[in-house]
């Protein structure tokens, strides 16, 4: 009997918790069907009273979303990429070849974590203006090919990499970068794809710097071409809905799809802190 | 482990000089050339006014600092920060906790359904989100006051203002310490708990005095990941109330952000950012020295 | 490995495929966010073939006049960028097709940005070699734009002759920008609630107490809650505040350039708004955050508004139906002023920008200001009241409200200059600690003066308070 109570009080929390987390989706989906008229309307109802596909295709058409898109997608798979690359190179350096200031280096990376992103974002801005790179890539990708937080995970990874291993490759004449690409690196699957998940998550989200260095429209990202929806005047939420929804949607479907890989990535990154 | 017995390999590899050189230098120039040089030009053009609008740099010697300490905005947004971020973070833990433990219970169906539940909100980006709950926050026809039956101003009125954004992100994070925690959970030693059950160790029990010892290296990693994040919050802010009603619920990084990016006073947002790179040195500090303390017991 | 790689093409594929079907989107007629060409080679040579080449075309404009038989740039091919915030793309396509027709070798390039970025990355571009000819200004960023501009080459007592406000531009002799149309508060009521009161045209009041009166009689409750509001201004009402100060004969600036809020007119108008939730219960501070969306969405009786309203109204909430009357007064006496207006501004031209790029903008920039029909077109786009003095009683104008009802008095609505937007910022800021926080008025306005001042201390803000037609009765 006591059983019964606490599993039907423990679904009912966790119930309860999914609700929360997926209504405000359920009904921004919804709202994204609205007119404007509607959505702004004190009679407030759930459900569109209309389909209103036009939302959808004012925002494939009018707002070039698909530009967008492609210009967050990009942007997002190069930063995976370097950062894994970089990462994992650095990992890999940090924790099994033996030099000296090598903790020294170490430590100093890590310590560039707490540095919180507004000390630095000033003066980037400024060298960035100097160098001619506003309004480029480069001035996005460049400052994030290296990232703190993916170093300190691969060099955790790679200490879990006996040093037979690597010692049986040299002797039988294998070179560093053969070492590297062909032993270290399928090792490391899983906090690769912890990295991957992360990184690609974090310049899909990107705002402010995208906001600052980009300025001709068509090389905009989604999260801040999302913002232009806030006019001067007022704020067309049918289409921010309607384009948040689609911005959304491949990141949920990816996520599901890829469900299992993703939390295990996610929740091994933790362990090895 | 097995380490080499020489320090300085005599075999040493050309390969290995060349890869360990190109990576040594790139590291060094790339922290140096976007942290190290950054953090001594904002110290620097703290020093200064500062508009790269108007081409205007002019020295001001402390005036900037003196202006920081003496902002109540600055220390009103301090003190927000603090209280926020502890806020959301506790809370993030103990749902975090409270759900993963409620998943990892072997009573639960469904684990996988509600996992992807609450991890939604974490992969959708915050600004998109954030607009969303501007209307869910809405007094007249948000979804919010229309469940609660209220009619309360979320985000005008002062003494709920800050609670809508804290309610904000803990919506959107507690799904990431859900997963962290739950995949903790199954990499604990099921032996030790059979052998408490045969003790006759009670559930909450088991909980308190086996499963959060042996999850701490996790849970000090979620708080302070947490913490870290959420004193540069700054979205919320933005999309939601402007720091208003009147300056209630200004954050730390919003006031920076809106000193640099609204108003252009480089020099004196530098000044303000130092004195928040002070405080999370301070507090990640002490979190390790905390955390040092467990270790050794 | 093997998964992500095959997830990556799998996503190409699915891009790729959905690029081809979402053609439309990448065409470069797409308006909105992004740039468009308003490329005028191939169209206008089918248009410019209906008044044939040799036909002199008339000249246009009263005072300043535009001359379009004369070619620019000796006919050659040039190309400039025309920048603008987001709103009303199809006006400056509009304008840059109409220069395009006469002038086929002129391609204006428009580039929209929104408009929070517009302020940053303009400054920015202005500052390098390759940044917009000619541009979109506000005024309340004189400060970081000025120092980019080039003078206008069109002689400043024509400017004075045909434009209302130019004088007030006039910087050391030159005028670099100028106001095209007018804006102000005015009151916006729902003309379905006004009948469903009981009044009538006769009622609209004249001064402060009498509206009061008409709000009461228009809020309605329902079992104690409330219903319609008679009168909002959640949702910052700063840009009204600022200038019901004029009526008690208070200037917002003093002498020395400083603003000064702590004064009994101010006080009078922030205690008469509390007054009229707090006595008169027309309306609560939770009832809505946005007086301008209620009033649309039904919910507010009347508001105070800018021009701009009108068409927002328009647009976003078609169903409801509204006139305006002229923001009362305290007493029936005409008032020291009836509040301030600011100006839609003319273009900036770029200074930085090679030389011949800058005399098309100095020509588009004449086109622009002689062209009644074009100034017609943004004066109703922005539903603002027309500068030229040759449109003052232009029907079609008239027929717009928030116009019509400054037609009477526009000379007794003053200008204090390009106030820079930490004025209405830090204004926005205290009203809300009064209003949402309970803070002491005295207090407020104390703080919200000091923090202003240390913000204009930077700035080369001079008022022009003093150049208003009736500056000698301000209080002194």
């Amino acid at each position: 009997m006591k059983r019964k109570i606490s599993m039907v009080i423990l679904n009912a929390a966790l119930l309860f918790f999914s609700i929360t987390t997926t209504l405000p989706f359920i009904w921004m989906l919804c709202s994204s069907f609205k007119t404007n008229v509607e959505i702004n309307s004190q009679a407030q109802n759930f459900f569109p009273q209309q389909l209103m596909l036009q939302n959808y295709t004012n925002v494939l058409t009018k707002f070039d979303f698909l530009q967008y898109f492609i210009n967050s997608l990009i942007y997002a798979l190069l930063i995976t990429v370097i950062t894994i690359y970089t990462s994992t190179l650095s990992g890999f350096v940090l924790s099994k070849y033996r030099f000296k200031g090598r903790q020294l280096l170490f430590t100093g990376i890590l310590l560039t974590m707490m540095v919180p992103g507004v000390v630095t974002i000033i003066p980037r801005y400024s060298t960035m203006q100097l160098l001619g790179w506003i309004d480029t890539y480069k001035a996005l990708i460049v400052p994030s090919s290296f990232t703190a937080f993916g170093i300190f995970m691969m060099r955790q990874a790679c200490f879990s990499i006996p040093d037979e291993m690597l010692e049986a490759a040299r002797i039988d004449g294998a070179n560093e970068f053969y070492i590297f690409h062909r032993i270290i690196f399928p090792q490391l699957q899983n906090s690769i794809v912890s990295i991957a998940i992360f990184q690609f998550l974090w310049a899909w989200d990107d705002y402010l710097w995208p906001y600052l260095m980009i300025r001709t429209g068509e090389k905009s990202l989604l999260s801040v071409a999302l913002n232009l929806f806030n006019g001067r005047y007022s704020t067309d939420y049918a289409g921010l809905f309607a384009a948040t929804s689609i911005a959304i949607l491949p990141v949920v479907v990816f996520y599901i799809v890829f469900q299992k890989r993703f939390i295990e990535g996610v929740s091994s990154s933790s362990l090895k802190g | 482990m097995a380490h080499r017995s020489n320090e300085k390999n005599a075999l040493g590899s050309r390969s290995e000089i060349i890869l360990r050189n190109i990576m040594v230098i790139s590291l060094i120039a790339f922290f140096t050339v976007f942290f190290v040089i950054p953090i001594i030009m904002a110290l620097v053009g703290s020093f200064f006014q500062w508009n790269p609008l108007k081409l205007q740099f002019n020295f001001l010697g402390i005036e900037n600092w003196k202006g920081v300490f003496t902002s109540e905005l600055f220390w009103r947004s301090m003190g927000n920060t603090i209280v926020f971020a502890v806020a959301a973070t506790v809370f993030r833990v103990i749902l975090g906790l409270a759900l993963s433990h409620a998943l990892y219970s072997r009573l639960i169906r469904h684990k996988t359904l509600y996992r992807t539940f609450y991890y939604l909100p974490t992969i959708t980006p915050m600004i998109a989100v954030a607009f969303v709950w501007k209307f869910i926050f809405d007094p007249q026809l948000g979804l919010l006051n229309k469940i609660l039956n209220s009619d309360i101003n979320w985000l005008f009125d002062d003494r709920y203002a800050l609670i809508a954004i804290l309610i904000l992100t803990i919506w959107k994070d507690f799904g990431y310490a859900v997963v962290i925690l739950l995949g903790g959970m199954y990499s604990l030693p099921k032996d030790c708990y059979e052998a408490a059950e045969i003790d006759g160790a009670g559930a909450w029990q088991r909980f308190w005095r086996l499963t959060l010892p042996l999850l701490k290296p996790t849970i000090l990693f979620i708080v302070i990941t947490s913490l870290i994040s959420y004193f540069q919050t700054y979205i919320p802010v933005m999309v939601l109330t402007q720091g208003g009603p009147g300056t209630q619920t200004y954050l730390a990084t919003y006031l920076i952000y809106d000193e640099a990016f609204v108003k252009y006073n480089f020099g004196y947002a530098s000044a303000l950012s130092f004195v928040l790179f002070l405080f999370i040195a301070v507090l990640t500090g002490i979190s390790f020295k905390v955390s040092g303390k467990n270790n050794a017991s | 490995m093997k998964k992500i790689f095959s997830l990556v093409l799998a996503f190409t594929l699915m891009l790729s495929l959905a690029a081809c079907s979402g053609a439309p989107a990448s065409q470069p007629s797409s308006s909105a966010p992004a740039t468009q060409e308003s490329s005028s080679a191939p169209a206008t040579q089918e248009s410019s073939s209906a008044p044939a080449p040799s036909q002199e075309l008339p000249s246009i404009g009263n005072v300043i006049q535009y001359n379009p038989n004369q070619p620019v740039n000796d006919g050659k091919d040039i190309s400039i960028e025309l920048w603008y915030w987001t709103g009303a793309a199809n006006l400056f396509q509009s304008l840059a097709d109409k220069y395009a027709a006469i002038h086929p070798n002129v391609t204006i390039k428009l580039v929209e940005n929104p408009w929070e970025d517009y302020w940053t990355k303009l400054p920015l571009a202005l500052q390098g070699k390759d940044g917009p000819a000619i541009f979109n200004v506000h005024n309340s960023q004189h400060d970081n734009l000025i120092g980019y501009m080039a003078p206008y080459d069109i002689p400043v007592a024509d400017m004075e002759k045909e434009f209302v406000g130019a004088t007030g531009h006039i910087i050391d002799g030159k005028i670099y920008y100028t106001d095209y149309g007018l804006m102000t508060a005015t009151a916006y009521y729902n003309t379905k609630m006004w009948e469903a009161a009981g009044l009538t045209d006769k009622d609209i009041p004249k001064t402060w107490d009498q509206f009061r009166e008409i709000a009461k009689k228009l809020t309605i409750r329902k079992d104690g809650k409330l219903v319609q509001a008679g009168f909002s201004y959640n949702g910052g009402i700063q840009g009204d505040v600022l200038g019901m100060n004029y009526q008690y004969g208070q200037n917002l600036f003093a002498a020395d350039n400083k603003v000064s809020l702590n004064n009994e007119a101010m006080k009078n108008v922030i205690q008469r708004l509390k007054d009229m939730y707090a006595v008169d219960g027309v309306c609560e501070y939770n009832f809505g955050n946005n007086s301008g969306d209620n009033f649309g969405q039904g919910t507010v009786a009347m508001f105070l508004g800018w021009g701009f309203m009108t068409n927002v109204l328009k647009q976003n909430f078609p169903d409801t139906t509204f006139d305006c009357f002229e923001i009362p007064t305290p007493a029936e006496s005409v008032p020291y002023a009836y509040h301030r207006y600011n100006g839609e501004s003319t273009f900036g031209v770029n200074k930085n920008a090679p030389a011949e790029q800058q005399a098309i903008a100095q020509d588009i920039i004449r086109f622009f200001l002689a062209n009644d029909a074009i100034q017609k077109e943004f004066c109703l786009a922005n539903a603002v009241f027309p500068a030229k003095g040759t449109l003052k009683a232009d029907a079609d104008l008239l027929k717009v409200p928030s116009i019509a009802v400054l037609a009477d008095h526009i000379d007794r609505y003053i200008w204090p200059g390009p106030m820079p937007s930490t004025v209405e910022n830090n204004v926005k800021i205290m009203l809300e600690d009064i209003f949402y926080n309970k803070a002491d008025i005295t207090k407020a306005l104390t703080n919200a003066e000091t923090t202003i001042n240390k913000d204009l201390a930077n700035l080369k803000f001079t008022s022009q308070e003093p150049m208003y037609k009736y500056a000698s009765e301000a209080k002194k």
